[in-house]
């Protein structure tokens, strides 16, 4: 049961339109004006610090939990320093378009095109790199939906993990203080290289001010509401949270609730300082249980205040609003920020980690509804079967959550990127099905490489179908390919120049990042950036794991080699010829041949014709990019991941030899086409876990639709649970489950206002089905309803 | 043979079901007519290959008691192939289940019957007229095949196919209780709701449908049992039959 005062502001969450807020990037430009000249790293510090300091202080009504980016509920910044030019172009539609749409006031407009972007002009990190960027690589790889980061250059990388256990808590930011002024005392400006690292230091001690000074303020702004308060208990709770402001993050906390206002109070910093995307909580958990059983035992908290206490922060995690480019709301649709909390799983020592906080968490997320955190299990086969019930529990309630992950396998993922044994079982998940670590720097999210376009350029000459432009290799034409083998080896040859330009995007991406957006702020949070020095965009973490280029449409292209294998070079049931003209022409006039096309075997129902395939492509995958080094000399790596990615990279994909027509969706993670799994999802899974998902240290996802009325029951819960140890000892990452019947999906489409809090799962991540656009609605409709259970 | 994956509905845990073909009844409401007669060569499987396709699906039965189970048809109308079946997926350890309309030479397949976890059998009508009105045989072989089974101690679950105008009426699920109580004392009850989902089926076989045949057979029905046509039970009816059967000791199961 939520508590009136939750209920209250879950309803706001709900109900509010989220709207920009414009003075962060005000403070953040005036500050700019005033340093020209100075270090870089120093130039960000104090912008925060600035902006620590001037920020108007916003206390809602019933907080607990206080800290605010803006003056409204559910608030987004802007960031120009990354990029201007893009909300420039679309602010006018802002609160028009199709996905995740803002409120921008035409004053504010006015204001910001005033007063902030002419300063910016040639300035931002997002003119740095088009700049910089080949040409050729240019081509293919800005706003074209065949490679795609924007998310690296029009916005910050984020993809962090603070690490509470090891910095933040046991120093707070006034022993981080300390600890930088006494290595500060060790390092000589005479020296050349001591330079730099004086300047990183002497950045955090600025940042770190910062945050404190935040705190304080909100300190005293609620000592004032409480003089004015007349309502004794609201009074007493308004000097509670000035009591926690003066106390942390400057100092370490002692109690559950100072911990919690310290864990926002770092996501604060966090959104201020770069609007990250994948700002992490982690093993929430891990770091959160001995505060809650410290004040159990002391008598200084109850079970039901902890929980509200959870509710109040998922609230706060899901306030914030991640302000981005019509583009990237394509890709990461839903408003969604990915603060990934990863709950149950090993400890550091390999036992159980499930303890009281952990189910808390689990019901916090059922109760509260709220798309943030993503929330994230880790299950090991011999993990509390409490726990698995939990899960399986929550996954019935039809929210999408949690994100299931194999213990083991993110274990394993680690181990080969490079991670000492303790820290990959320590591991928690970074975005959406990330697994990451604490102490690590890297680019989870490079690149999406859209596998389809390789099947495309390989029949069509190296252009696109849909536009006839050059974009790919040159090919000869498909009627000359004799063999099967030729076609795949004509296919790999694009996919590897697709895999070039992604390596390009990255690395070109990488430099501009090193030089202009220094982030001594998420420093901080890193024990070896403070150990040696190093800001963490130049290296300074623990572990400098290779980007992730992800791969979107592997089901896509496995069933159109083996629609190709089958009906041209097995059955001869066309030539070559004929259906590269059918795929020119969209199907259209050849519907024979498509059903035929859509009858040969498909990925997804554990048929080895075609799985083996798919295999292949993931395998050349993982070694084509691994041989790649990054600008830290780290190897690349690979992912299958989802978010939302298979629906604008569908878009610009000609009709595939699959069956699949011209712009429909293509394929997410490791999951099957589209109503193409029509065995049964133990098929599905089968299919999914051949692919050696282990060497995806990117992480992989199956997204899998069950009849709700499978999961309604303990019992029936209980086989899911089985069925997710299952796919585990087959040795796959992860797997989620969206419960919810096609009824009442198609109920929300027709009457939103009935179903604002409806939550489903996209592609790693939840979020409220009505804030997705009508064509991703569509398909999440038409994914699978996996009936046979 | 049809083999179907992912089964939850028929025994405990992921089950992987092998519908085995050909029956002694023919019960007009059947939904699987395809399995009631002799099945053509392309369904014909080795005991192997249906052992190696059942090993192949074990990993989803290790965790939560999943297995196999045995349906058709009825399981045991292919006597040496379902023991042949039975012997090698027992050696394997697997959790195995049948489901029987009881109809069967006990002598011959009781070694089978004890190598079961669970047995389900079917009691579809007490009155014997009426069992071969709808069936096509009498039911006092049922009945006392229901007593032997009792007694091999293997788990067993009655399972009355509720049918609105054949057998839901309160007479007919008494008389039922007091046999299962005194019969089958350890045995728990689990109520099936008539479902239509296999009319299709008849249509593609060409054969005429439930309906059609409840239409020739409602004139031999006293006026308090007959329906407009056969038809889903409320969950009312299903409850109070639950009752009945409470009260006569005898607990109640599902496996939804």
């Amino acid at each position: 049961m939520l508590t009136e005062r939750i209920e209250k502001i879950r309803q706001s969450y709900v109900n509010n339109k989220p709207s920009i807020s414009t003075d962060r990037a005000r403070i953040w430009t005036e500050s700019h004006k005033r340093t020209e000249g100075q270090p870089v790293c120093i130039r960000r510090a104090k912008a925060f610090y600035d902006t620590c300091a001037e920020l108007p202080v916003h206390i809602f009504e019933g907080e607990l939990i206080v800290g605010a980016i803006g003056e409204f509920r559910r608030c987004g910044i802007l960031t120009p320093e990354f990029s201007w030019k893009w909300v420039d172009k679309e602010m006018d539609t802002f609160s028009d378009r199709a996905q995740d749409p803002y409120v921008i006031t035409p004053e504010q407009r006015e204001f910001v095109r005033r007063e902030i972007f002419p300063y910016w002009k040639d300035k931002s990190l997002e003119e740095a790199f088009l700049a910089r960027l080949p040409e050729e690589t240019a081509k293919i790889g800005v706003d074209t939906g065949i490679l795609d980061n924007d998310s690296k250059w029009r916005q910050s990388v984020g993809e962090i993990t603070p690490d509470y256990q090891d910095v933040l808590f046991p120093l707070g930011f006034g022993g981080i203080i300390k600890k930088c002024e006494s290595k500060k005392a060790l390092l000589s400006p005479a020296n050349a290289a001591d330079q730099e690292k004086i300047e990183f230091y002497d950045s955090v001690i600025i940042t770190s001010r910062g945050i404190i000074l935040y705190a304080n303020r909100y300190a005293n702004a609620a000592e004032e509401l409480a003089k004015a308060e007349t309502d004794e208990t609201r009074r007493s709770e308004l000097l509670a949270i000035a009591e926690n402001c003066r106390r942390v993050p400057e100092n370490p906390p002692e109690t559950f609730y100072e911990a919690i206002q310290f864990v926002w109070f770092t996501q604060i910093g966090g959104i201020l300082t770069e609007n990250p995307l994948s700002l992490n909580p982690g093993r929430f958990d891990q770091y959160m249980d001995p505060f809650y059983e410290r004040d159990l035992a002391l008598g200084i908290i109850s079970e039901a205040k902890a929980e509200e206490l959870i509710d109040a922060l998922w609230l706060k995690y899901s306030e914030w609003v991640w302000t981005i480019s019509a583009n990237t709301a394509d890709y990461f649709a839903g408003y969604n920020q990915f603060q990934n909390l990863t709950v149950g799983g090993k400890t550091r020592e390999g036992l159980d980690g499930t303890n009281p906080v952990t189910f808390m968490a689990l019901k916090a997320t059922e109760e509260v509804k709220t798309h943030q955190p993503g929330l994230s299990v880790r299950i090991h086969q011999d993990c509390p079967e409490e726990f698995l019930a939990a899960v399986t529990e929550l996954v019935s309630r039809g929210t999408g959550f949690p994100a299931i992950h194999s213990d083991s396998a993110g274990y394993q993922m680690l181990l080969n990127a490079g991670y000492e044994p303790d820290d990959a079982r320590d591991w928690n998940n970074c975005g959406c099905v990330v697994p990451h670590y604490r102490k690590t720097g890297e680019w989870t999210a490079a690149v999406n490489m859209n596998f389809g376009s390789a099947i495309e350029y390989a029949l069509n000459e190296g252009k696109s179908l849909m536009t006839g432009k050059e974009m790919g290799l040159k090919e000869k034409p498909a009627s000359a390919f004799a063999s099967y083998e030729e076609v795949e080896e004509a296919f790999f040859k694009q996919f590897k120049n697709l895999c070039y330009h992604s390596i390009v995007l990255t690395t070109t991406a990488q430099r501009v990042h090193v030089d202009m957006v220094p982030r001594p702020f998420l420093s901080s949070c890193m024990e070896a950036c403070l150990e040696d020095g190093v800001d963490l965009s130049r290296g300074g973490a623990k572990y400098n794991v290779g980007p992730v280029i992800t791969g979107i449409g592997l089901g896509v292209c496995a069933n159109s080699l083996a629609a190709v294998k089958k009906l041209v070079f097995d059955d001869k049931v066309c030539t070559m010829g004929e259906l590269a003209a059918a795929l020119k022409a969209n199907w259209e006039g050849y519907e024979e041949l498509r059903a035929k096309a859509q009858a040969a075997p498909k990925y997804g129902n554990d048929i080895d014709y075609v799985d083996r395939i798919a295999i292949k492509i993931a395998n050349t995958f993982y070694h084509e990019i691994h041989g790649y080094k990054d600008i830290f000399g780290s190897p690349f790596s690979t992912a299958f991941m989802g978010i939302s990615n298979y629906i604008p990279m569908g878009r610009v994909l000609g009709a595939t030899p699959c069956g699949r027509k011209n712009g429909e969706p293509s394929t997410e993670g490791v999951s099957p086409y589209v109503g193409t799994d029509t065995s049964t999802p133990l098929a599905a899974m089968r299919s999914a876990a051949k692919l050696n998902q282990e060497i995806h240290s990117g992480g992989t996802l199956l997204n899998l639709r069950l009849n709700h009325d499978l999961v309604a029951t303990k019992r029936g819960q209980a086989n899911l649970g089985s069925l997710i140890q299952s796919y585990f000892a087959l040795g796959a990452f992860h797997v989620q489950f969206n419960t919810l019947s096609s009824k009442v999906l198609r109920a929300a489409q027709e009457r939103p206002d009935d179903y604002r809090d409806l939550l489903v799962r996209v592609a790693g991540y939840s979020t409220q089905f009505v804030n997705l656009s009508k064509s991703l609605q569509d398909a999440i409709i038409a994914r699978t309803e996996h009936a046979e259970f | 043979m049809q083999i179907q994956h992912f089964s939850v509905n028929d025994g405990d845990g992921i089950r992987t079901t092998v519908f085995l073909a050909g029956c002694p009844l023919h019960c007009i409401w059947c939904c699987n007519p395809e399995n009631a007669g002799c099945l053509d060569a392309e369904h014909r499987m080795t005991v192997d290959e249906v052992v190696g396709i059942v090993a192949k699906e074990s990993i989803f039965f290790r965790n939560g008691h999943g297995g196999v189970t045995f349906s058709g048809g009825e399981a045991t109308w292919q006597q040496g192939y379902l023991r042949a079946l039975t012997e090698q997926l027992y050696d394997r350890g697997y959790s195995l289940s049948i489901e029987t309309c009881g109809s069967f030479d006990f002598a011959g397949v009781s070694d089978i019957l004890e190598k079961m976890d669970l047995i389900f059998f079917d009691l579809k009508h007490m009155d014997p007229r009426f069992h071969r009105l709808f069936t096509g045989a009498d039911n006092a072989a049922i009945l006392d095949n229901l007593k032997k089974v009792s007694g091999l101690g293997v788990r067993l679950v009655v399972r009355i196919p509720v049918i609105v105008g054949v057998n839901a009426y309160e007479e007919n699920i008494l008389k039922t209780c007091e046999f299962i109580a005194a019969n089958a004392p350890a045995a728990s009850l689990e109520l099936l709701p008539y479902h239509r989902f296999g009319a299709d089926k008849y249509v593609k076989l060409g054969l005429p449908g439930p309906d059609e045949r409840y239409e020739e057979l409602r004139v031999e029905l006293a006026p308090g049992i007959a329906a407009e046509r056969m038809d889903i039970p409320s969950d009312e009816m299903l409850e109070h039959f639950y009752d009945i059967a409470a009260a006569h000791g005898i607990g109640r199961i599902s496996f939804k």
